[in-house]
């Protein structure tokens, strides 16, 4: 069930707490490999579709929990994985996931769920090789309404009558220091000079299993 | 806003409501096996009976229903997005009819309960464990009567009604055009699955081959005997997480 394989690609993901400060980190790094002459594809969160199918639908229930959506998030995840995640990895390329799992783990964790219980839950899906933080921006307002900008603001709308403290403005500071706290592994803080760092450490472990590949011993050459 | 039961508060709710909650029992079985006549035979029955009866389906919660239909009409789920969708609509289920029945004292008949999505999930190639990690936290059925035949028996009643949908059939992971013919792989590797749950779970099994007077007749006694399984030993983190959600302080 864990996704171990190991692809040819490369895999980026940019978290944070607002959808729009994911977006536009994503497009400036996009834009930073493109100087570079690197090709990469962006898988954007709802790409499936459920969350806006499930915001119109159940005739305007929003009986919804944290659970519930975090199933949703892992479902969707699985759709991005499948069309647009998996088969740019396996082709060799470069893919940006924003989000990826740590936004809908800060996000669950923020709202009373086990970080375990989201961890496991999406297991599926192969860590992230490089790990990006958006640059928050309007970190002293809560987050807006919305069903079209990011988990954590559709999570705002779903979650405002059932769990309203989950989705105040100390909330949103809690995630991002959720974001901050779960990082494992190197994060790459998506400033200007994070963004080039990030660029540098891809071209060099692309550098890096290129050269691998080619002093693999070849028989009968000396 | 009303302050958020402490442990100890969420404690006393569910014991204090042990005695007057209402039974959960959950039909399981192969498609075909009649699980639905049963079902609506009980409810009859209970009803006679002055119990308050809430009856709810798979896959059938008003929130997801409508997006699970179109992408199975369409065919585009994999396994993972099937198992996951499944499992949002079980949840909000629980969460909105299930749970809010049972504290209000009425029982609920479950057509079809989480195992079957195990066994159908199971038999799609899934792990278990992670399949029973996503329907996590659980709550447990008091009762769950599966109502067992054979694969080719089951297979034999669904001939003679219908040809099987897609995903029913498991065309998805047996990769046959021929809809009977893959059901009747998929249905194999379900009914094993079935075996192997109704150990852990403690399945009370009815043979679905009997006349269905002789059914009704075992499926009443058995709710007649059936007991509460404890919330607060099997399912205490379920019903704690919904009394927090749905802001229940007390009686």
């Amino acid at each position: 069930m864990a996704d171990q394989g190991k692809y040819p690609g490369r895999l980026i993901a940019v978290d944070g707490s607002r959808g729009k400060d994911v977006t536009v980190a994503a497009g400036d790094i996009l834009a930073a490999l493109k100087r570079d002459g690197i090709e990469c594809a962006v898988s954007r969160w709802d790409a499936s579709g459920l969350f806006t199918d499930l915001a119109a639908g159940g005739r305007g229930d929003r009986n919804v929990s944290i659970r519930t959506l975090s199933l949703v998030y892992a479902a969707d995840l699985a759709f991005r994985l499948r069309w647009e995640i998996r088969p740019v990895l396996e082709a060799g390329g470069v893919v940006i996931a924003a989000p990826y799992i740590e936004t809908a783990s800060a996000f669950g964790t923020i709202c009373g769920l086990d970080e375990e219980w989201l961890r496991l839950l999406m297991r599926f899906a192969p860590a992230a090789d490089f790990r990006g933080l958006a640059q928050e921006r309007k970190i002293h307002q809560p987050w807006k309404r919305r069903t079209d900008r990011g988990y954590a603001e559709y999570g705002a709308v779903m979650l405002e009558t059932t769990a309203p403290k989950s989705v105040s403005k100390a909330a949103r500071r809690r995630m991002m220091e959720q974001l901050e706290s779960s990082s494992g592994r190197k994060v790459f803080h998506l400033s200007n000079k994070g963004i080039g760092l990030l660029q540098k450490a891809l071209i060099d472990s692309r550098k890096d299993a290129s050269r691998r590949s080619s002093s693999r011993p070849r028989n009968g050459r000396k | 806003m009303p302050r958020t039961p402490t442990p100890k508060q969420l404690r006393r709710l569910i014991a204090e409501r042990e005695e007057s909650r209402g039974l959960l029992i959950a039909f399981e079985g192969p498609d075909g096996s009649g699980k639905t006549t049963q079902r609506k035979l009980l409810k009859r029955w209970l009803e006679s009976r002055n119990h308050d009866v809430v009856s709810t389906r798979w896959a059938s919660s008003a929130l997801v229903k409508p997006m699970l239909k179109v992408r199975k009409k369409i065919r585009t789920l994999s396994i993972e997005e099937y198992s996951l969708l499944h499992a949002v609509d079980f949840r909000h289920r629980v969460e909105t009819s299930i749970l809010p029945a049972l504290w209000a004292g009425k029982t609920v008949l479950a057509d079809r309960y989480l195992f079957t999505a195990l066994a159908r999930d199971a038999a799609r190639g899934l792990d278990l464990d992670w399949l029973l990690h996503a329907y996590s936290p659980l709550l447990w059925p008091d009762l769950v009567i599966y109502f067992s035949m054979t694969p080719e028996d089951s297979r034999r009643r669904i001939a003679s009604t219908r040809a099987p949908h897609f995903y029913e059939a498991g065309q998805d992971v047996t990769g046959i055009d021929d809809p009977l013919a893959s059901y009747g792989r998929f249905i194999d590797r379900v009914v094993t699955e079935y075996k192997n749950l109704s150990v852990v779970f403690q399945f009370v099994t009815v043979d679905a081959g009997d006349a269905v007077y002789r059914q009704h007749t075992r499926v009443r006694e058995l709710v007649e005997k059936a007991e509460r399984r404890p919330w607060s030993t099997f399912s205490k983190e379920a019903v704690q997480e919904w009394l927090i959600k749905a802001n229940i302080q007390g009686a």
